[in-house]
């Protein structure tokens, strides 16, 4: 059940209001989950979580002060105000603090956000979806391990000067990995909306992945076209976010952006854009300072266009912040966390065919981007389904390889983009996702190979 | 510790008994931390963060219920109680795999880990003063363009009760830092980071850890050292020898020995997340997994180390476990339910973030035991080699075989002396094979003990304070370098 916004909001306006800084910010977020993990028959793992945690950023003569709490109490707010207020004042002067904390004019119209048929889902209701799936991959002969997690997000900032936010948020998701002897298979839905979770379609994916990796041979390594679906690209994008489409990596020149802005870094075939109101993705219509979110292009037409910025890196920069600040505990500086990849023209089915020899690869595990972040090299390995393609299907399934690639090089190298995309985003976070479609790649290079 | 928390607790564990629960225990934990960065000689992030709530996890009908609340008082206990009660019996319906734990003694008893200073009574001047300075140093050369100096503080404390009569009170203090240098010339940047790079690394200890450091001594080195690598010839790539400084031998011990000798990970029980393990439990006793020198420790009760405590999440106490002896794979990481699907007692693993998360098997001091000799030993014993320090990225696959590390620096190598720098070096290989061609261990006088606070596992992703020790280690026909 959600706390609500009068609730939430009058904790946060009363402390905003009787604190003694120049300048005082405070953001809350209220998060319930209830998770069921299975694996060989069982629900190993089921519990339910439910926690609220409190920021407090102040600015006391030029000085900046953070601090948190996990109560919304008066008092337990009120001290998180004390304690940051001590560190401003024991702090030296640096660029002036400049969040805003007066009442913003956010967009004329958000997509919903809580839908009843995730916030009134019951225990029960998710356990027998969890005994129906296993008993259909019973039917299979094949085993099942995965995790359902469904629940409610509220989000409010509430500033100084008349600023007030709120917004409550459904989540639920599903992953499914079918396994049988050394082979194994995955898909994954994650939706506000829980009507919208479509199981067949989830299981028939992961069973799919999972029936064509039987008996999965060794590959010499090299280079390999590649027919990357989407939850391999989201990966991908995800480490580009971190390690280069924030103002901090820029800030720090670490970002493959950085030094690059308006050049041609990619496919033209490539646009990437960060958008929190877009409903194809997870709606987050602010952020934790409560700047309402910009819709951002970072590559256009594989050109290096923008970045995100908060209000601390905004100023150090002179641009206004987009929207993008994370909790103030967070050192990470402004995060594009809603990514959207621009879909191709061409239909998902004629993929496999457009690529006549080469790889299909389910998803990636374990990637590392932090080989060199200005080159955004990164290395991963394949996981729950690598297929060799010859002339347009599936030949044999492969072990896993590792994979050493600048994604700016690959991504110049796009020969076909999907027309269609997925969503893919962790249900135990559920404020930011990745839209990505399937991308057919020339010469992706693979330089490891598994038992 | 509060005496009315303990008695609310014990109030639950009797409410629960009389609801017929087969087993329960409940999990107060109070956090705090402090995080204070300076980067160019600027303040730029301090915070500190507090958080305390109970959980609760009950065996109810041979089925496992679990919940949590911030609300510490007695209705908010009760109504956690009862949602753990129903979330066991939606999981029975249908059922028909129990959970039966063996009984454990009792305990009631109280730890504090040791410290000289505790860093939440110092100044909060006296941590940016120390940070100024070794960002001073740090930043004081053209070529570095970003300068990050961080130091950060933990406090847990626990308060766990249960229906077999434990009563333990544990409070656990961690301090620690890093330092970064990001020299950047022509388009090329190159990090060095100390005592580890991307997070800092804690020791279980009061601000005398973070004084012992000496960040301000470091600095001058790490300095030199990023902008060396600016001009340093490209790592070549081949099979060679490799010995690890143990900055990155840590990671290595953590991401191919720790992990897969999670039990729960050989059970399947990760699969939908962080996948499975090689070591499987027919290999458990008779696995070859390293060469004879390979003698690797799980130990929860070793001083300064973060995963260490006098007892885990479900009141077993700590212990010292050999995971590997003389390269055969004898020992896992265990919980009561997963020790007892193999027949074993539990090897006190169960750990968890806080007290909204549920306990689940993770490392506790994962350490690969000295051997003799030192790292000059290990030098001029290699004809040809390559010196590599300080893990910069890390990558292994599902079943924790194939790996691939890069690190911040390396060093050449030849006729037993170290040579010119070399830069961004990768190694890659396969666990068994890797430690298979272990060659040598220096012994106990250059063994480093690290505090990882980054590692990741479980749904909802729990990140747990592990540890790790090893000594400079050497290993042959190492595939280095990355083809592009």
């Amino acid at each position: 059940m959600l706390l609500g916004e009068s609730r939430i909001l009058t904790a946060l306006q009363k402390a905003a209001k009787s604190s003694a800084a120049d300048n005082t910010l405070i953001a809350a977020q209220r998060s319930s989950r209830k998770t069921l993990r299975f694996s060989g028959g069982q629900i190993h793992q089921n519990f339910q979580e439910e926690e609220i945690t409190v920021w407090v950023k102040v600015a006391c003569g030029g000085r900046l002060g953070v601090s948190s709490t996990c109560s919304l109490r008066h008092e337990a707010i009120l001290q998180a105000v004390r304690s940051a207020m001590t560190i401003a004042q024991a702090s030296s002067k640096g660029p002036i603090p400049s969040f805003h904390t007066g009442q913003t004019q956010g967009p004329a119209a958000v997509p919903e956000t809580h839908f009843a048929s995730t916030a009134h889902f019951t225990l029960t209701q998710a356990v027998d979806l969890i005994r129906s799936l296993d008993a259909w991959f019973l039917k299979k002969t094949v085993g099942l391990a995965g995790s359902f997690v469904f629940g409610e997000d509220e989000m409010a900032v509430a500033g100084s000067k008349g600023l007030a936010q709120y917004r409550p948020f459904t989540i639920a998701g599903l992953r499914l990995v079918p396994t049988s002897g050394k082979s194994s298979g995955f898909a994954s839905q994650t939706v506000r909306n829980l009507s919208l979770l479509n199981t067949e379609v989830l299981a028939e994916r992961a069973w799919e992945f999972c029936r064509l990796n039987k008996n999965p041979r060794s590959i010499p390594t090299g280079k390999y076209d590649v027919l990357l679906e989407p939850e391999a690209v989201a990966e991908l994008l995800e480490w580009l976010s971190y390690i280069g489409f924030g103002a901090k990596q820029m800030t720090e020149r670490t970002s493959f952006m950085a030094g690059r802005m308006g050049e041609k870094i990619m496919s033209r075939s490539v646009a990437i854009a960060d958008d929190g109101l877009d409903p194809d993705g997870l709606v987050v219509p602010f952020d934790y300072e409560g700047t309402p979110k910009q819709r951002v292009i970072l590559i256009d037409n594989g050109t290096a266009s923008n970045i995100v910025y908060d209000s601390h890196y905004g100023k150090l920069q002179k641009k206004p912040s987009t929207g993008h600040a994370l909790a103030y505990d967070e050192a990470e500086g402004p995060t594009a966390c809603n990514l959207f990849m621009a879909p191709g023209q061409t239909p998902y089915k004629e993929l496999l065919g457009r690529m006549g020899r080469g790889l299909w690869i389910s998803r990636f595990h374990y990637v590392s981007g932090l080989l060199k972040t200005h080159e955004a090299l990164m290395t991963g390995l394949t996981r729950d389904g690598t297929f060799l393609i010859k002339n347009g299907r599936v030949s044999a399934a492969v072990k896993n390889l590792r994979f050493t690639q600048s994604v700016l090089e690959a991504f110049s190298r796009i020969a076909a983009v999907s027309r269609e995309r997925r969503m893919i985003a962790d249900p135990g976070h559920g404020l930011s996702a990745v839209v990505a479609p399937a991308l057919l790649i020339k010469g992706f290079s693979f330089t490891g190979q598994t038992k | 510790m509060r005496k009315s928390l303990r008695d609310l607790l014990e109030q639950t564990v009797k409410l629960l008994k009389r609801r017929g629960v087969d087993y329960a225990d409940l999990r107060w934990v109070e956090q705090l931390h402090e995080e204070v960065v300076v980067q160019n000689m600027h303040l730029q992030h301090v915070s500190t963060s507090s958080s305390e709530g109970v959980s609760i996890r009950v065996l109810y009908k041979g089925f496992w219920g679990y919940a949590s609340s911030s609300r510490v008082d007695a209705q908010g206990l009760k109504n956690t109680a009862e949602q753990a009660i129903e979330m066991a019996k939606a999981i029975a319906i249908g059922s028909h795999a129990k959970v039966s734990l063996r009984p454990i003694e009792s305990v009631r008893a109280s730890y504090k880990s040791p410290l000289e200073v505790d860093p939440f009574q110092v100044e909060l001047q006296k941590k940016i003063d120390y940070l100024m300075w070794a960002n001073h140093v740090l930043k004081d050369h053209d070529n570095i363009k970003t300068a990050t100096s961080t130091l950060e503080f933990f406090q847990t404390k626990k308060l766990f009760c249960s229906t077999e009569g434990s009563l333990i009170e544990q409070q656990i203090t961690e301090s620690g830092g890093f330092l970064e240098s990001t020299a950047i010339l022509n388009g090329e940047v190159q990090k060095r980071s100390y005592p580890s790079a991307n997070s800092p690394s804690l020791g279980q200890a009061g601000y005398e850890y973070v004084k012992a450091l000496d960040f301000v001594g470091q600095a001058a080195r790490l300095r030199r050292e990023a902008v060396s690598l600016l001009r340093a010839k490209e790592c070549p790539a081949g099979a060679t020898t490799v010995i690890l400084m143990p900055d990155q031998l840590i990671l290595q011990l953590h991401e191919s020995c720790g992990h897969p000798a999670e039990l729960d990970r050989a059970m399947g029980m990760e699969l939908s997340f962080a996948g499975g393990s090689f070591l499987t439990p027919d290999l458990l006793g008779s696995y070859r997994y390293g060469s004879k020198l390979v003698n690797v420790t799980a130990d929860a009760a070793l001083p300064l180390g973060c995963g260490s405590f006098a007892y885990d999440d479900e009141g077993v106490q700590a212990q010292r476990v050999p995971i590997i002896r003389e390269g055969i794979f004898v020992g896992y990481l265990s919980s009561r339910e997963t020790a007892a699907r193999i027949n074993r007692t539990s090897t006190g693993a169960m750990r968890a973030e806080g007290w909204n998360s549920v306990p689940i098997v993770r490392m506790t001091n994962v350490n690969l035991e000295p051997g003799i000799g030192t790292l000059q030993d290990l030098i001029r014993d290699t004809k040809k080699g390559i010196l590599l320090a300080t893990n910069k990225s890390w990558s292994i696959d599902d079943r924790r075989l194939n790996f691939q590390f890069g690190t911040e620096i390396g060093w050449e190598i030849a006729n037993g002396r170290v040579g010119q720098v070399l830069k961004s070096p990768v190694y890659t290989g396969i666990t068994p094979e890797f430690w298979g061609s272990c060659s040598g261990i220096a012994g106990k006088w250059e063994w480093q003990l690290y505090g990882v606070p980054n590692c990741g596992k479980g749904e909802p992703i729990q990140v747990m304070h592990v540890g790790h020790g090893a000594s400079p280690a050497r290993f042959e026909k190492i595939q280095v370098g990355h083809s592009r």
